[in-house]
């Protein structure tokens, strides 16, 4: 009996290979059309995980999201309305992710003007301007976040920003000052001189302010260790902005931490849609392609009439010759899914690298999702040939039907 | 004869061709469908941008410098210039006009203000008699526009204001309306005066003070929250600067910039200069805004606009990629489907060949029958992608795609093409069978 079992089993594998091996252009067709179902099935599932996660990241381009300030802070000049700086700043790292950017700011009023070119003096104009003192290359980063250290040539970010500062394009234009001048900074009887790194245009007030060092503004104000308020920008999806929003403000209960309604409402409106955008194209795109190649499939499997009337001329029964060619499906859709998956992978790779230029890193269980899906989709198709059940092989030998 | 051929084919083996051309008309309507999202995306997803605010600022050349910290300007009330508020029509009369969703002017004052339990003189708004009532804080008021209808110069009406410009201000209660003696006050001030809804202010600049009633509380997460919000027309009053604003906000549909839109327009050639002005860039909807406000500085707010540059740009490039994956997987499986069906039909082509066809003569009846059901199933497919494109479209923006020609010449090219390369093939192959082989089933 187990005798008879094996032989019968070494018989049906004999089958299906003679099957594949009958018709090689077939076969090729067959791989060919279940790979490409398989290829972007892998690429579009893969991509679309990480295309929403990259998305998040390039909001950041709207710089900060969130503020934490005093409590009712309008006004300035006094340590009611200031924040210990340190604080805030140790609170944040311990709640943010790697990629969060915070930069304190502490706001003054003061006089500018340009610095003196020559020992003869001179008159030179001078302005009252709102000074921020910062962490220059985190406020930076916030400000024109576009902005690299490709844009900023005489400055390095890892060096010590003492003495140097960025000047508004507003006031620039009114005092005449370039990249690389030398300006001063009028705060009572202290005059600081500073070197301009570079004339910001952000077309916000920032445009008329002038960024210098936090300790150097904390030391002209008498204000040591505190800050006006600290910008936040925190990269997650909008629900994770707001776990973070309400996790900090837990820890911080005597200041406001509060969203940058214009950026976050937009962000969260517009991430909705985009990502919405991609489920739905790729569902789309993932169920009509299903079909598609099933239809085709299917128009391959109903040619093997022949065969199938051939084995039942020789006694096969309808179950057992189903069986053969389900096995064969399976076979089909399993080599299809994982040529077709690993291409779509790699596929997926490439195009994310072309959109967000970074390489879109593969999630392995996307893998075995497409190549089960293509075994599905193989099987499936095959399944209609269950109908020539009832086709007499006679007539398929006489060529009717 | 030929004819008759083509015909005969489609009559013997129905479910065949049925589902060849089920498998075009499948592949055809995810082409179509991804590409009339691809296509129309980018308006859309501009639109959803504008959500975001203003992304031009324009204020006046001669300002003096803001001195503002916290939304409240330090400046003396007197110093600046201003720009004058008729002039504001002419905004959607330039070149990009109907690319500006929105535009909203602002004048700040800074205020005394006092409760008022009772309102006193509601008929005239004004109160006579200040020295009676304690002004118990100050803080700014902003004036500008709710909803407001702006005469444009060409005789129409341009609704627009703060409401369109700033979409992220929540207003509990409702707007003010534009000329009435109404406001709406940020939280934060609301709550530390203990002011609500209903409740009547007595505001003092060094003007005879007015009495507001608030009709509504705005959370906009910014300076506004602890400010008042008023009618542009009173905070000019209060300033005594009729007719006029401060700094006016634009909210523009644009084009996401290239390296082109980034060079300086004073050194373009003139043709360059033409395609430049011709594009809606946000520099370049910036310079016809200045065109028409004489004396205004009008800048862009980098962060707005080139945040929605980098997203568009790239949500556009991740369709074209999807759309582009689509096409190909579903060319593969129509071409697939076509290459096996000749494939199959070796016995039909051995005979014909036997019977005394050429090559040729086979080949372009095999072609014909194909040409056939890529149209026949190209077409189904574009109506079945539109359909889909649709739902989508309005599922997700709450508008449709528009169906477009282009879309439907694309795709019956994509069918024809297709199917016609997967036949090829196969085909090739075939004319060099030699018939006697076939027929004896070897």
């Amino acid at each position: 009996m187990a005798a008879h079992r094996t032989s019968n089993r070494a018989m049906f594998w004999r089958i299906i290979r003679r099957l594949f091996g009958a018709n090689p252009g077939r076969l090729f067709v067959m791989l060919l059309a279940l790979g490409a179902g398989a290829a972007v099935t892998a690429a579009l599932l893969n991509l679309e995980v990480d295309a929403k996660r990259r998305l998040t990241t390039e909001f950041r381009a709207f710089g900060a999201n969130i503020v934490v300030a005093p409590v009712g802070s309008t006004s300035l000049g006094d340590n009611s309305t200031t924040l210990q700086e340190q604080v805030v700043a140790r609170t944040i790292r311990d709640v943010g992710n790697p990629s969060t950017v915070a930069a304190p700011f502490l706001f003054f009023v003061t006089g500018l003007q340009r610095g003196a070119d020559s020992l003869i003096p001179e008159r030179r104009k001078q302005v009252q301007v709102v000074g921020a003192g910062t962490e220059l290359g985190a406020a930076l980063h916030l400000l024109i976040p576009g902005w690299g250290a490709s844009q900023l040539g005489i400055w390095d970010e890892d060096i010590p920003a003492k003495g140097y500062c960025f000047v508004g394009a507003k006031v620039a234009e009114q005092l005449q000052i370039h990249d690389g001048d030398v300006v001063e900074l009028i705060y009572g009887a202290h005059v600081e001189r500073l070197k301009n790194i570079r004339n910001i245009s952000t077309g916000g007030d920032e445009d008329s302010q002038v960024f210098i060092e936090l300790r150097t503004a904390q030391q002209l104000t008498n204000m040591n260790g505190r800050a006006s308020l600290t910008e936040i920008s925190y990269t997650g999806t909008p629900q994770e902005i707001m776990r973070f929003r309400s996790e900090l403000a837990a820890k911080l209960p005597d200041a406001e931490v509060r969203p940058i309604r214009q950026f976050t409402e937009g962000e969260a409106k517009i991430y909705n849609r985009i990502s919405g955008l991609l489920t739905a194209t790729v569902a789309i795109v993932l169920v009509l392609t299903g079909l598609c190649v099933m239809a085709a499939m299917t128009n391959v499997a109903m040619e093997r009439k022949n065969d199938v009337g051939l084995m039942k001329a020789i006694g096969g029964s309808v179950r057992r010759v189903l069986r053969l060619f389900l096995a064969e499906a399976a076979l089909l859709g399993l080599a299809g899914g994982m040529i077709g998956g690993a291409a779509g992978i790699f596929l997926s790779i490439g195009l994310g690298k072309a959109v967000f230029g970074v390489a879109a890193r593969p999630r392995l269980i996307v893998y075995p999702i497409a190549v089960a899906l293509t075994i599905i989709v193989a099987i499936l198709s095959a399944y209609p040939l269950r109908r020539l059940a009832s086709i007499r092989p006679a007539s398929v030998f006489r060529g009717e039907a | 004869m030929f004819l008759r051929l083509v015909a005969d084919s489609f009559g013997r083996r129905p479910r065949h061709k049925l589902l060849t051309g089920a498998a075009l008309a499948l592949g055809m309507a995810v082409a179509t469908a991804a590409l009339s999202v691809a296509l129309d995306v980018g308006d859309r997803l501009a639109k959803e941008f504008r959500s975001l605010g203003a992304n031009l600022l324009v204020t006046p050349q001669a300002d003096s410098l803001p001195l503002e910290i916290g939304g409240v300007d330090y400046r003396p009330v007197n110093s600046g210039a201003y720009l004058p508020e008729a002039d504001l029509g002419k905004l959607k009369t330039i070149f990009w006009h109907n690319n500006i969703v929105g535009f909203a002017p602002v004048l700040e004052v800074p205020v005394g203000f006092a409760p008022l339990e009772a309102p006193a003189d509601t008929q005239t708004g004004l109160f006579h008699t200040p020295a009676t009532r304690v002004v118990i804080g100050r803080t700014t008021l902003i004036g500008t526009w709710a909803n407001h209808l702006v005469s444009v110069p060409d005789g129409s009406r341009f609704l627009t204001g703060a409401d369109k410009t700033n979409g992220w201000w929540k207003v509990d209660g409702r707007w003010f309306t534009d000329g009435a003696k109404e406001c709406i006050l940020g939280r934060s001030f609301a709550r530390s005066a203990g002011l609500k809804l209903g409740d009547t202010l007595q505001i003092e600049s060094p003007k005879p003070g007015i009495l507001l009633t608030v009709t509504g509380i705005l959370t906009s997460g910014g300076a506004e929250d602890n400010a008042i919000v008023a009618p542009l027309a009173v905070a000019q009053k209060l300033a005594d600067k009729p007719g006029v604003y401060r700094q006016l906000s634009v909210s523009a549909l644009t084009k996401p910039e290239d390296a082109f839109a980034k060079r300086d327009p004073q050194r373009m050639s003139a043709a360059e200069f033409e395609r430049w002005s011709c594009s809606p860039y946000v520099s370049s909807i910036a310079y016809s805004i200045k065109q028409v406000l004489p004396g205004a500085d009008v800048r862009v707010i980098r962060r707005v606009a080139e945040g929605e540059g980098q997203i568009l740009t790239r949500v556009r490039m991740l369709l074209w990629l999807v759309t582009g994956a689509a096409l190909l997987a579903a060319a593969l499986a129509v071409g697939a489907s076509s290459a096996a069906s000749v494939i199959e039909r070796r016995m039909e082509i051995g005979l014909m060949k036997a019977l005394g066809a050429g090559s040729g003569t086979v080949g372009f009846l095999l072609a014909a029958e194909q040409l056939l059901l890529a149209f026949v199933g190209g077409g189904a497919g574009y109506a079945l992608g539109i359909i889909l494109a649709r739902l989508l479209g309005e599922g997700i923006f709450g508008a449709a795609p528009e169906p477009s020609l282009i879309v439907f010449l694309v795709v019956i090219a994509l069918a024809t093409g297709v199917t016609l390369l997967g036949s090829a093939i196969p085909l090739r192959r075939a004319s060099r069978y030699k018939p006697a082989p076939i027929l004896r089933g070897e």
